[in-house]
C-alpha cells in the first residue's frame, strides 16, 4: 500500500462512514465531510511526488495509478475546491433533509475525480469516470427526489453516450494495440488519426460531454442550477475540468502528429468551443435566475478552455491550464455567493430580490472580485487568462476570426457580469429583504479565501505558470517559459503585471483620500430610495429597481442568435427516434404467417446475396 | 535622465495635459454645437467652471459603497490607461510606462471604468441609472466588434501588439497606416463614433429621455471627478487612434523643449481634427434606439473590420 491507494481508500471509506454517521448524529455529517477530505488532501499533497506509481492486478487486468504532472494540476483544483466546497456546505445544508446520502454521494465524486485524475490505464479510468458520473447524478437529482425523469433525465443520458463512446474506443484500443495502458497506447499512436479515426473522437466525445461543449452542453444548464449549490461549485468548478483534462490528454498527442486530419479535427473543435462561448454568453444573460445564469455562463467559459487547447501552441494550452484554475476559483465563489444567497434571502430569481448589498457585505465583496476575474478586467486574476488566449489566437493560429467570437463572447460577457451583481446586489432595497443577515463565518472563509487567489494571481500568476508548465512539459511541450509577474507572447510584446498592479494601488489610495475625505462631514449618506423621481411620487412599498427585460434591446439586435435552440433539436431527434422505434416494433404482428414471411425473406436474402456477405 | 522622481514628473504633466485637452475640447465641442444652433453658446472655458462649481459644493450626496467607489475605479482606469499611451513619439516627458503594456491589456483596461460606473450607478437605486447602464453595455457590444477587428487587422499586418511599435514604424518609413490599411482606420473610426456617445449614439444619458442616464444621482465632487475621468477618457480615444492611425505625433527633427513644443501642437492639430468627426456627425443626427445603434455597428462597420482582417493577410509587412 502506498500513497495513492490509502488517498482513495480515505475518500472511499469517508464516503461510507459519513453515509452511516447522518443517523447517528446529523449536526456531524458535514464536518466528518469536510474533515475527511481535508485529511486525505493534506495527505496527498504532503507525501505525493511526481512518478510515484502503484500497480494492482485484478482479475488479469494490470490497473496502474500513478501521479503526473498534469494530473497533480488537476489534482490541486478538485481536492482544493472540494475542500473549501465541503467546509462551505456545512453551514450551507445544515437543517436540509438526506445530509448523508447528500455528502457521501459528494466524497464520492470526489474520489471518482481524483481517480481520473490519477489513472494510468483504461480500466481505471473508466471505472473513476464512471463513479464520478454516478455520484454526480445521485447530487444532481438530490433536489428532485420525486421528480427524478425530467431533472436527471438529459444528464444521464449523455453522460451514458458519452460513457459508451468511451468504452468502445477502449475496448478497440485493446483490439487493434494490445494494451490497457494510457502511456504504451499514446506511444503506439492509438489516437493517431491515420490509423483510426474514431477511437480520439469517440474519446473527445466522451469527454467533451462532460466539458458542456456545444451541442452535448444541454445537460448543464439544468444540472448546474438544481444542484445545491454547495456542490454546483465542484460540480461546475472542477468536475467539468475532468472533461478539460481528458480533451488536453487527447490533443496533446495531436500536437506532436501534426498531420492534416488532427488538424482539421482541432480546427472544428476549436469552433465548437468559439460557439459554445458565444451561445452560453447570450443565453446567460437573458436569465432571471441567478443560478441558472451562472450555469449558463460555465458553459461559455469552458467553451473559452477548449479553444485555447485547440490552438494547440504554447501560449494557448497555457492560456487553457491557466484559465481552468482560474474558472474553477472564480465560479466555484460565485456558485457559492448565489448560495448564500439563496440560503440567506431565500431566493436566487433577480426579479424577486435586490439591494442585498447593505445586507451582505463580504458576500458581495466576494461576487465583485469575481465577476472582475470572470469579466477578465485587470488588475485580478481572470485578465491574464484572456491575455494569454488573445495573444495565442492572433500571434501563433490562423484563427483570426476565432478571435471575434471569443472577442464578442467575453464582451457580451460584461452584461450578464453586470447583471448579477446588479440583480441580487444593487438597486433599491426590498422591504422583504430588511432582515437578510449576511451568510456564517463558515460560509464566508471558503470564499474570501477563493476571491483572494483571484487578486493574488492578477499580479503575480506565476503562482499558476510554474504547475502549468510542469503540466505541458509532461505533455509534450518543450521549453515552457513563464515569468512570475510579466506576460510575453512570439513576437516579442509584453505586459508587466507588477507595474500594473503598483500604479493601481497607487491612484487607488491617492484618490480614495481624495473622495473620502474631501468634505467628509458635509457628505450625506442616503438610502436607495431617495432619489431624483423626475416629479413622479414614490408610493410606500414600492420598489422601482428595473429588474425585468433587463436587456431588451440587445435580445431585439441579436435576434437570429436566439432563434437556434439546441435543446429542441435534440428534443426533435428524440422525437423522431421514438417514432421510428414506433414504426419498427411492427414488425411484431403476433400473426405466424407474417413472421413465416420473413424467415422466408431471410433466406432468400441470404441465398441472393450470399457472395457479398461470405465474400 | 532616468530617476524616480523625473518619472514621476513626467506621469503629472501627461494628466496635466490630458485633463486640459480633453476639457478645453469638451467647451469647444460645446461652443460649436450652439454656434451651428444660432445661439451665442458658452465660453470654451465652461467646463473647467463647471467642475470648480462641482468640486466647490459644501454638501454632498452618497447613495452607498459602490457609488462611492465609481469616481474612483474611473480615475484609475483613466491613469493607468494614459500612463500605457504614447502620447508623442520622441516626448521623454511623456514616455512614462509606454513599453510595459500592450494593446490587449488597454482594451481591458478601459473597461474598467466602464464597470466602476456601471456599478455606482446601480447602487444609485434610479430605474434611470440602470437603464442607461444596460444600454451603454449592449452598445459595447456593438462597437467593439468592429473595433477589435480593425486592431486584429494591424496586428496581424505587421506582427507586433505594442503601440510603440506602430508609432516607430509610421516613424521610420512614413507611411500612415491610414494608408498601409484603410480599411482598419475606416472600422476603428466608426467604432469611435460609439465609444464618444454623441448622437446618433448618444442612448446612454439619453437627454430628455433618462433624465442622464448613468450619472443621474451623481452631484458635487463625485460627478467632478467622474468629469475629470471623462475629460482624460475623451483624451486617450483621441491619441489611441492618432498613434495608430495617424501617424502619431512628435515627429519632427527638433531638439529640446521646441521640438515637445512642436510635438504637441501636432498632437493637438491631429486629435482635433479628428475629434471634429464625431462632433459634426453628432450635430446633424436624432437618436437611434439601442437594438438600431448595435445592429448599425454589426453591419458596415464589421464588414469594414473583415475588410480590413484580409487585407492585412494579404498586404503582410515584416
Amino acid at each position: 500500500m502506498n500513497t495513492l491507494s490509502i488517498l482513495l481508500l480515505i475518500l472511499l471509506s469517508g464516503s461510507v462512514i459519513t453515509y452511516s454517521i447522518d443517523s447517528l448524529n446529523r449536526k456531524l455529517t458535514g464536518i466528518t465531510a469536510f474533515i475527511v477530505a481535508l485529511v486525505a488532501s493534506v495527505y496527498f499533497f504532503a507525501t505525493a511526488y511526481n512518478g510515484l506509481a502503484e500497480n494492482l492486478q485484478v482479475g488479469g487486468f494490470t490497473l496502474q495509478w500513478g501521479v503526473t504532472p498534469i494530473g497533480m494540476y488537476f489534482l490541486y483544483i478538485v481536492l482544493g475546491l472540494s475542500v473549501l466546497a465541503l467546509l462551505y456546505s456545512v453551514k450551507y445544508m445544515e437543517g436540509k433533509a438526506r445530509l448523508g446520502y447528500f455528502y457521501g454521494s459528494f466524497l464520492m465524486t470526489v474520489l471518482g475525480m481524483t481517480g481520473v485524475a490519477l489513472s494510468r490505464d483504461f480500466i481505471s479510468l473508466f471505472i473513476f469516470w464512471e463513479i464520478m458520473t454516478w455520484a454526480s447524478f445521485l447530487l444532481l437529482i438530490y433536489n428532485a427526489y420525486y421528480n427524478v425523469k425530467t431533472e436527471g433525465m438529459k444528464y444521464m443520458v449523455f453522460s451514458a453516450i458519452g460513457a459508451y463512446a468511451m468504452l468502445t474506443a477502449i475496448v478497440f484500443i485493446h483490439k487493434y494495440y494490445g494494451t490497457f495502458m494510457i502511456g504504451e497506447a499514446i506511444d503506439k499512436g492509438a489516437f493517431d488519426f491515420m490509423k483510426h479515426a474514431f477511437i480520439p473522437v469517440f474519446f473527445i466525445l466522451g469527454f467533451a460531454i462532460k466539458a458542456a461543449v456545444m451541442p452535448f452542453h444541454v445537460w448543464a444548464p439544468p444540472g448546474y442550477s438544481k444542484t445545491p449549490m454547495s456542490f454546483t461549485a465542484v460540480f461546475s468548478g472542477a468536475m467539468s475540468k475532468m472533461g478539460i483534462f481528458g480533451i488536453a490528454l487527447i490533443l496533446s498527442t495531436f500536437y506532436v502528429l501534426q498531420n492534416f486530419e488532427a488538424y482539421f479535427f482541432t480546427q472544428v473543435l476549436a469552433w465548437l468551443g468559439g460557439i459554445t462561448a458565444v451561445m452560453g454568453t447570450i443565453y446567460a444573460l437573458i436569465q432571471t435566475d441567478a443560478k441558472r445564469l451562472l450555469a449558463y455562463s460555465s458553459i461559455a467559459q469552458l467553451g473559452y478552455i477548449v479553444v485555447g487547447l485547440s490552438t494547440g501552441t504554447k501560449l494557448g494550452v497555457m492560456a487553457a491550464l491557466y484559465l481552468a484554475v482560474m474558472h474553477a476559483v472564480f465560479k466555484g465563489a460565485l456558485f457559492m455567493v448565489a448560495g448564500a444567497v439563496e440560503k440567506q434571502a431565500g431566493t436566487t430569481d433577480m426579479t424577486k430580490i435586490s439591494g442585498l448589498i447593505r445586507r451582505m457585505p463580504w458576500t458581495f465583496f466576494v461576487a465583485l472580485v469575481s465577476i472582475i476575474a470572470l469579466a477578465g478586467v485587470p488588475p485580478v486574476g481572470g485578465f491574464v487568462g484572456k491575455w494569454l488566449l488573445y495573444e495565442a489566437l492572433i500571434t501563433e493560429s490562423n484563427n483570426y476570426f476565432l478571435v471575434i467570437v471569443i472577442f464578442f463572447s467575453s464582451t457580451a460577457a460584461f452584461l450578464y457580469a453586470y447583471r448579477f451583481l446588479f440583480g441580487l446586489f444593487l438597486g433599491q432595497e426590498e422591504k422583504e429583504t430588511e432582515n437578510v443577515k449576511e451568510a456564517p463565518a463558515s460560509m464566508l472563509i471558503p470564499m474570501v479565501i477563493l476571491a483572494l487567489i483571484a487578486i493574488v494571481t492578477g499580479t503575480m500568476p506565476g503562482l499558476i505558470f510554474k504547475p502549468a508548465a510542469e503540466a505541458m512539459q509532461s505533455i509534450g511541450f518543450d521549453n515552457v517559459n513563464w515569468q512570475m509577474s510579466s506576460l510575453s507572447n512570439v513576437w516579442g510584446n509584453m505586459t508587466d503585471l507588477n507595474l500594473i498592479g503598483i500604479l493601481i494601488a497607487v491612484v487607488f489610495v491617492l484618490i480614495f483620500l481624495f473622495l473620502t475625505f474631501k468634505g467628509k462631514k458635509n457628505t450625506r449618506y442616503v438610502g436607495t430610495k431617495d432619489i431624483s423621481s423626475s416629479g413622479e411620487l414614490w408610493k410606500e412599498g414600492e420598489n422601482w429597481t428595473f429588474q425585468q427585460d433587463f436587456f431588451k434591446p440587445f435580445e431585439r439586435a441579436a435576434s437570429p442568435l436566439y432563434k437556434f435552440d439546441m435543446n429542441k433539436i435534440w428534443q426533435d431527434l428524440g422525437d423522431a427516434l421514438e417514432a421510428f422505434f414506433g414504426f419498427a416494433r411492427k414488425i411484431y404482428t403476433g400473426n405466424g404467417q407474417t413472421y413465416a414471411i420473413f424467415v422466408i425473406a431471410f433466406l432468400a436474402i441470404l441465398i441472393l446475396f450470399k457472395d457479398y456477405i461470405f465474400g | 535622465m532616468e530617476g524616480i522622481g523625473f518619472k514621476i514628473l513626467g506621469a503629472f504633466l501627461t494628466s496635466i495635459l490630458a485633463f486640459s485637452v480633453g476639457m478645453l475640447y469638451g467647451g469647444l465641442r460645446r461652443k460649436i454645437t450652439a454656434r451651428t444652433q444660432n445661439r451665442v453658446g458658452p465660453p470654451v472655458y465652461q467646463n473647467f467652471i463647471d467642475l470648480m462649481k462641482l468640486q466647490g459644493k459644501t454638501h454632498n450626496i452618497a447613495h452607498g459603497f459602490m457609488g462611492h467607489m465609481a469616481p474612483m475605479w474611473i480615475i484609475i482606469a483613466a491613469m493607468t490607461v494614459l500612463m500605457f499611451i504614447p502620447v508623442l513619439h520622441n516626448g521623454l516627458w511623456f514616455d512614462n510606462l509606454t513599453f510595459k503594456g500592450d494593446l490587449i491589456f488597454l482594451l481591458y483596461m478601459m473597461v474598467f471604468g466602464s464597470l466602476g460606473m456601471a456599478l455606482g450607478a446601480g447602487q444609485s437605486g434610479n430605474p434611470n441609472s440602470a437603464i442607461g447602464v444596460t444600454r451603454g453595455l449592449s452598445l459595447m457590444v456593438g462597437y467593439e466588434i468592429p473595433f477589435v477587428l480593425s486592431l486584429v487587422a494591424i496586428m496581424l499586418q505587421f506582427h507586433t501588439t505594442s503601440i510603440q511599435d506602430f508609432m516607430h514604424y509610421q516613424y521610420e518609413t512614413g507611411r500612415w497606416l491610414v494608408f498601409e490599411n484603410p480599411f482598419a482606420f475606416a472600422a476603428a473610426l466608426l467604432s469611435s463614433l460609439g465609444m464618444f456617445r454623441y448622437s446618433p449614439f448618444d442612448i446612454v444619458g439619453a437627454p430628455a429621455e433618462l433624465a442622464s442616464g448613468p450619472v443621474s444621482e451623481f452631484g458635487g465632487k463625485y460627478l467632478g471627478t467622474m468629469m475629470t475621468g471623462g475629460a482624460v477618457f475623451a483624451f486617450i480615444k483621441l491619441v489611441l487612434l492618432v498613434d495608430l492611425f495617424l501617424g502619431g505625433a512628435g515627429n519632427v527633427e527638433v531638439e529640446g523643449i521646441a521640438g515637445t513644443l512642436l510635438g504637441l501642437g501636432e498632437l493637438l492639430l491631429k486629435t482635433f481634427l479628428l475629434y471634429m468627426i464625431p462632433v459634426f456627425i453628432g450635430l446633424v443626427s436624432p437618436r437611434y434606439r439601442t437594438e438600431q445603434a448595435i445592429r448599425f455597428f454589426w453591419k458596415w462597420p464589421t464588414l469594414l473590420g473583415i475588410a480590413a482582417v484580409i487585407w492585412a493577410l494579404f498586404h503582410p509587412v515584416q
